[in-house]
């Protein structure tokens, strides 16, 4: 599904990823974990487009396609999902116009038919209610007056919604109390199919403990250093991060 | 003077013959004591120039600029006065007040002829606002329009449809609402260009809603000014939309003259391709314990300018005044300019102020947020500037 080859990627001006090298077979959970500024972020935001990420040198295939030449609304279409370690609110538009504007411009540009106003209200009532999260989120400004757990669990809807072959979550259980976690790890664990993949940045082992990972890679310094089970978590929440400098 | 008289209102000589024709089409004896005055005080002064501040952002030279030059090939949507069911419709037009039929009996409309002269309210325009003392001097359709107390707010919907529309059209509307009054005022332009001044003289108690909605195509002009006066515990809003244009400005004056009462306004100002929109509001806390708000949103794209001023004076004595003042504009493109000026001039003791201006391009990480979720670059802007603008929807 996709297949991260020797990536060199700057954030701005700066040289953040030195040589990331990853595959990720359809079905597969990866776990990215590492100390702050390793480039854990830099690597989602890749993979997603923003336009602050550059790439300098390497290459990324997913599903067969060149993803750094796409725009990210095109990587967005053909199954890329990130969600945001800090999801952004935009004021006066609610969540409901704002996804139904998403997925129905994700089916033009698949040559499918849109989601009539009908059709997608029944979907998203029936998805808000398997996900176990409350239903006025769909009316609410998307993101504005949000809690930090509530911004992450619209995330993880988002994602429901959209339906992603290859999902990327920075983050998301950063600022989640241990009952928000469980809600959004039932969330990814409900989407999780022998199609779709997940790759999962976290800096902490407890997100792993209700979304098992096939693997756990450690990014130090711009590229992947060690690699493992689920395991390798549970070492890293004892050792931190401390040998790496060794 | 000599300067605006010949290149910019007329010729001496066409505007004294068109003045004296007035006279013959009865024009009464106290509107031309007015026009008298309104032209000695006219011929005092300088023609708009860039040396004025509200019109120091603005190509001074489109007002006289003959509208064919644009060549614009734009036109409106008519709107259907017939299907305003809700509302009573007035067209203002080369024959004055049409299209209102029987007016119900909570409303009385009075044109010049039959309007008693000391309804006729009396302005001091000085240089600033010299293009409405032009309206005084040479105002051809108006008058007053008194609104009653109803059980129920009522509806009153204004469109402004010119046949003709190269030559200026002045019009005065002066609204007078009675005490306690609860009404919707819509004002609406179609066709023409238009130099209007409107005063709302409004009794205490009075809940008005005013939505000034101006939408004009690239060789359009639209010249206005309101004026408010607002007594004690009156709530006025007012909702302005001012799109495109080659040339709008409007001024907005708001009077305190007893306590207890809140304006708040919204402007949404929308330029591009080359328009030039002027949005001041200058709010007058002459008195205690009254509360003004004031939003602005201005997306200026490609050559387009946008002036934004918001001034509040509070008096001796006024405490208790409550001031809000936030301008946040947005540059869609590098040679589009905004020129946003909040200002608070504050004399008294006990006032609660704050004002605030921004100008910066859309949030680059609010766009990729939604392209990311596979909105292409084109409409995550349309909904990033209709984000925008919500904060200055008010009603």
């Amino acid at each position: 599904m996709l297949k991260i080859e020797n990536v060199f990627a700057n954030a701005g001006d700066k040289e953040i990823l030195k040589g990331l090298s990853l595959e990720v077979k359809p079905g597969e959970v990866h776990a990215i974990m590492g100390p702050n500024g390793a480039g854990k972020s830099t690597l989602g935001n890749l993979l997603a487009g923003m336009p602050y990420v550059q790439p300098q040198g390497g290459s990324v295939q997913y599903m067969g396609k060149d993803l750094l030449s796409l725009e990210p609304e095109e990587r967005a279409a053909i199954g890329v999902f990130l969600a945001f370690q800090y999801p952004v609110e935009i004021p006066g538009v609610n969540n409901m116009y704002f996804l139904r504007t998403a997925l129905n411009a994700q089916r033009k540009y698949r040559g499918e038919d849109a989601m009539d106003s009908a059709q997608f209200l029944r979907m998203v009532k029936q998805k808000i209610k398997d996900m176990n999260m409350r239903d006025d989120l769909l009316k609410r400004p998307v993101n504005v007056g949000f809690s930090g757990g509530e911004k992450k669990r619209n995330e993880v809807f988002q994602m429901g919604v959209l339906e992603p072959k290859l999902a990327i979550l920075d983050e998301t259980d950063s600022g989640l109390d241990i009952d928000a976690l469980k809600i959004v790890a039932d969330g990814v664990n409900q989407l999780r199919s022998a199609d779709r993949s997940f790759i999962i940045i976290t800096h902490y082992q407890r997100l792993l403990d209700y979304i098992e990972p096939d693997f756990v890679h450690v990014l130090a310094d711009g590229k992947i250093v060690k690699s493992g089970d689920k395991n390798l978590a549970l070492e890293l929440e004892e050792q931190g991060y401390g040998w790496l400098n060794n | 003077m000599v300067g605006l008289i010949t290149d910019w209102l007329k010729q001496p000589e066409k505007l004294a013959q068109e003045l004296e024709q007035q006279k013959a089409d009865e024009i009464p004896a106290w509107l031309q004591e007015k026009r008298q005055s309104a032209l000695q005080k006219i011929q005092t002064m300088k023609a708009p120039s860039r040396r004025l501040e509200s019109w120091r952002y603005t190509d001074v030279n489109r007002l006289i600029k003959d509208l064919d030059s644009f060549q614009s090939t734009e036109h409106h949507e008519k709107i259907n006065a017939t299907e305003k069911k809700d509302s009573v419709v007035i067209v203002i037009d080369e024959s004055g007040y049409t299209g209102i039929g029987e007016c119900p009996d909570w409303l009385t409309i009075q044109t010049f002829n039959n309007m008693s002269p000391g309804d006729w309210h009396e302005f001091d325009f000085d240089s600033e606002s010299v293009v409405s003392l032009a309206n005084d001097l040479l105002v051809q359709t108006g008058g007053l329009i008194s609104i009653k107390k109803t059980s129920q707010p009522i509806n009153i919907h204004i469109v402004y449809a010119f046949d003709e529309i190269d030559d200026w059209k002045y019009i005065r509307n002066q609204f007078k609402l009675a005490h306690g009054a609860e009404v919707n005022i819509i004002e609406q332009h179609q066709t023409g260009r238009i130099n209007v001044i409107n005063v709302y003289d409004l009794a205490d108690h009075v809940v008005l809603n005013r939505s000034h909605d101006i939408r004009l195509n690239s060789s359009e002009q639209f010249i206005s000014f309101n004026l408010f006066e607002i007594p004690e515990n009156v709530t006025v809003t007012n909702m302005n939309q001012h799109i495109g244009g080659s040339l709008q400005h409007h001024t907005h004056a708001i009077n305190f003259n007893k306590t207890g009462s809140k304006y708040t306004s919204g402007s949404i100002n929308k330029s591009f391709d080359n328009n030039h929109i002027t949005d001041i509001v200058n709010v007058n806390h002459s008195f205690k314990n009254n509360q003004s708000d004031v939003t602005h949103r201005s997306i200026a794209k490609d050559q387009s300018q946008i002036f934004n001023n918001a001034k509040a004076l509070v008096a001796v004595g006024a405490d208790q005044s409550e001031i809000e003042q936030d301008l946040k504009n947005v540059l869609l493109s590098p040679d589009a300019k905004i020129f946003s000026k909040p200002e608070l001039e504050v004399y008294a003791d006990e006032v609660v102020a704050a004002h605030g201006s921004t100008i910066g391009a859309l949030d680059e990480t609010a766009l990729f947020y939604l392209r990311s979720r596979g909105i292409n670059i084109d409409q995550a802007r349309d909904i990033m500037i209709e984000s925008f603008e919500q904060e200055a929807w008010v009603c």
